[in-house]
């Protein structure tokens, strides 16, 4: 109905034409005096004033004519029915005024498809008043006038037929009607050089029924007025920071780590130093062979050895209070990305995708080969109760492996697009894992590791470098590389980032949690060690909650400090 | 808007006519969501929180309604621009019976459009304009104000949902624009009716100005019978 209206469907609508002739009329009599008759006549009362002014005017016959049909209007006519007559007077006259040929048609026609209850209402008895004047006046005016009263004549032979009925459905309006024919009336003014357009594409249907009574009942975990009330306050400054030259920026390696005993050791190139979270002081620990470089550091369980891993493939054991170094193993062939510790077992994921098992106390040390993965193993951490052990690789798999029988893993899942070297066990709920791909993949997932299933996912939007869980809140913190270098901290299970902290000018490689559960260090391409409180406790929670921690690591450290 | 804002810096603060567009169309944006979050036109679950205007809004993460909104967004961002513009209208028509039960619009008032007509001009022969012949805009207002004015509007919203009768049943929206007769009108528009709501209850919320804009806020719902 956008463009003509020849192709209108609305009978109605053409009634406006006659009262536009009369409206003819007057525009001609007015003059220069147009714009006020237009702002009285849009006031309620307007059509008792326009009378009079034409009379003051003292004009000629059409004009007169028009008068009395108001007049006899006004006087026949009902308090409540005027208004909407004058109204409907109104549009056709601005329609008059911005354009003065007959493609005005086009202008006004959807409009009154808006409030074409209100003209037929409206305009009803009035058109039968005045149908006939347009005879009358069309022949004393211009050319363009006189074929818009054509028009309207025209318009009027249909509009006869309708008239008979339109009184019949008049009826009185509620005052109701009148308040809102009152507001359309005010939106009509505006709106005769304007569309109403829709936006014509279904909107998405909803992927399930919504009952808002539940909505409104429902605990608002994960929106606003609630996560605002539970919501703890994160340091998003660093508490320390340190310079970490020289650290190697490969995704691949894992050359960060806190120990029980307070410690944190780091591999830059070919150095591993301490640096005692307690006393503040730095040792080296050691230095490789110029031929290769330190690609994994992992402190054992009880916080005296550290074990490293090389690009040639060898792993060391040292004794950090000594400062010696226990023993050598062999057997990976490429460089050695990450390793874990379960109790006096290593497990090393090397390049080639093979994990090995090393049991440290024995000569034979190699105890089991873990064979799934087919590109470089770059994430691998043991479950607390050394039931079950995770791997990532760069094949973009994730592999879960039943302690007790390690030829093949209990669990393979493909559902990572990209590397995966962020894996962490919920301290709260063993069997649930979370996993975080590289920057094609941006997802974390979480997996119940009993059943294999997925139960939830984030897509963080960067790429997953690091996950550590909270041992205290319900809470996760990922760091992540492009394009963010940032650390976020995640609500479990509502998935909501409570904080995004932008950490570091590069991508986080590595993160680790201070044996307290509070601190969490960070190491970036840009060669700084950063040190944040994220999961501060509160004063007076620390007793409980180092008690609930559930790792026996957790259990035997008090709070921690830095200095 | 940041670059708007600088170079207004130099001469005076005030957002110009291009920003302040974009922040009415942006504020629409939020609108949207915050009425579909409110009204659960889609459950709660599809809804994100983000930091707003200095609140938490709520704003689709189901790619199929973000990607609807956007659509409806790139176009309203040319119309304000070009100052097209009188109303945007949100209407939830309810799936079963196809009746309009509430609607929600919101009236953009462009100030002294002549004038920011006029200062482009000033911007091709700057040198020729005389300041005075420039009238003065309304007082102005800091991003802060305005802010806390929309801020007003979206807490006004989400308390709408005590006094706005209950949504029986599924529902829908469909977003309406007021615009020039003239504006350009892209394939995916098309003439509408107001979808107004019959014998409608109307309840006039908040408005917030910019320097060039001013929007106000109704809602009009359907009585319970």
């Amino acid at each position: 109905m956008s463009n003509s209206h020849n192709s209108s469907p609305f009978t109605p609508e053409r009634k406006t034409l006659d009262g536009e002739t009369n409206r003819v009329a007057s525009k001609s009599v007015y003059g220069g005096n147009l714009s006020a008759h237009f702002s009285k006549s849009a006031s309620r009362t307007s059509h008792r004033d326009s009378p009079k002014s034409n009379i003051a005017k003292g004009v000629q016959t059409p004009r007169r004519a028009l008068e009395l049909g108001v007049s006899d209007f006004t006087l026949t006519g009902t308090g409540c029915k005027t208004p909407g007559s004058s109204r409907s007077r109104k549009g056709p006259l601005r329609q008059k005024s911005t354009k003065t040929t007959l493609s005005y048609g086009d202008r006004f026609i959807p409009n009154r498809g808006a409030s074409s209850a209100i003209a037929t209402v409206g305009s009803g008895k009035l058109d039968l008043g005045e149908k006939q004047r347009p005879k009358t006046s069309n022949g004393e005016h211009s050319s363009v006038l006189a074929s818009a009263a054509d028009e309207a004549l025209a318009a009027l032979g249909s509009l006869s037929l309708n008239d008979e009925e339109e009184p019949l459905t008049y009826s009185r309006p509620s005052p109701n009607t009148v308040a809102y024919q009152d507001s359309l009336a005010s939106a009509c003014g505006v709106s005769l050089n304007q569309r109403i357009l829709a936006f014509k594409p279904a909107p998405p249907e909803s992927s399930k029924p919504v009952d808002l009574r539940s909505q409104y009942n429902r605990p608002l975990k994960n929106a606003n007025a609630s996560s605002a009330q539970f919501r703890r306050r994160v340091a998003t400054a660093p508490e320390r920071v340190l310079d970490a030259p020289g650290l190697v920026d490969d995704y691949y390696l894992n050359l960060l780590d806190w120990s029980s005993g307070n410690q944190v050791a780091i591999g830059l190139e070919r150095n591993v130093y301490v640096w005692s979270a307690e006393s503040g002081t730095v040792s080296s620990l050691l230095e490789t062979s110029p031929d290769t470089y330190v690609s994994s550091v992992k402190w054992s369980g009880d916080g005296a050895y550290v074990s490293v891993g090389l690009g040639t493939g060898e792993v060391q054991i040292w004794d950090v209070e000594e400062g010696t170094k226990l023993r050598s193993m062999h057997g990976h062939d490429t460089r050695v990305g990450v390793m874990g510790w379960n109790k006096h077992t290593l497990s090393t994921g090397a390049r080639s995708g093979l994990v090995f098992n090393h049991d440290v106390r024995i000569a034979q040390h190699k105890t089991a080969e873990l064979v799934s993965h087919t590109s470089e193993v770059c994430g691998l951490e043991w479950r607390a109760d050394g039931a079950q052990l995770a791997t990532g690789g760069n094949d973009n798999l994730v592999s879960i492996w039943d302690a007790r029988s390690l030829a093949v893993p209990k669990f393979t899942k493909t559902n990572h697009k990209a590397a995966v070297k962020a894996l962490s066990w919920c301290p709260w709920q063993p069997n649930v894992l979370a996993t975080g791909g590289g920057s094609y993949d941006r997802h974390i997932h979480f997996w119940n590791t009993t059943t294999g299933a997925r139960v939830n996912s984030i897509d963080t939007g960067s790429q997953v470098t690091s996950l550590r869980w909270s041992p205290h809140y319900r809470e996760i913190v990922s760091t992540s590389g492009f394009p963010d270098n940032s650390i976020s901290i995640w609500s479990y299970p509502t998935l909501v980032r409570n904080v995004e902290i932008p950490a570091h000018e590069t991508r986080v490689l590595h993160s680790c949690l201070s044996p307290d559960g509070q601190m969490l260090a960070t190491a970036a391409a840009d060669e700084s060690l950063k040190f944040w409180k994220v999961f501060e406790k509160k004063a007076g929670s620390a007793s409980s909650a180092s008690a609930a921690g559930t790792s026996g690591k957790a259990d035997m450290v008090k709070q921690m400090t830095i200095r | 808007m940041s670059v708007e804002r600088e170079k207004d810096k130099s001469k005076v603060h005030k957002l110009s006519l291009k920003g302040s567009s974009k922040l009415v169309a942006e504020f629409f944006q939020y609108s949207i969501n915050t009425i579909l979050f409110q009204r659960g036109v889609y459950p709660a679950e599809d809804f994100t929180a983000v930091k707003k205007y200095g609140l938490t809004m709520l704003v689709s993460s189901d790619d199929q309604v973000k990607a609807y909104i956007k659509k409806i967004m790139s176009q309203l961002d040319k119309w304000m621009i070009g100052g097209k513009i009188s109303k945007l209208v949100v209407v939830i028509t309810s799936k079963d019976t196809g009746e309009h039960v509430e609607r929600w619009q919101f009236d953009v008032q462009i100030f002294n459009k002549s004038s920011s007509k006029k200062s482009s001009k000033k911007t091709v022969d700057k040198e020729n304009a005389t300041p005075s012949d420039s009238p003065e805009p309304p007082p102005e207002k800091t991003e802060a104000e305005i802010q806390s004015e929309i801020q007003s509007i979206f807490r006004q919203i989400t308390a709408s949902v005590t006094f706005l009768p209950q949504l029986d049943g599924d529902c829908t929206f469909n977003v309406l624009v007021y615009a020039d007769a003239d504006s350009e009108v892209p394939m995916e528009w098309g003439d509408s009716d107001a979808k107004e709501i019959k014998n409608g209850e109307k309840v006039q919320l908040r408005s917030f100005s910019t320097s060039n804009h001013k929007v106000d806020t109704l809602v009009s719902y359907r009585l319970a019978d």
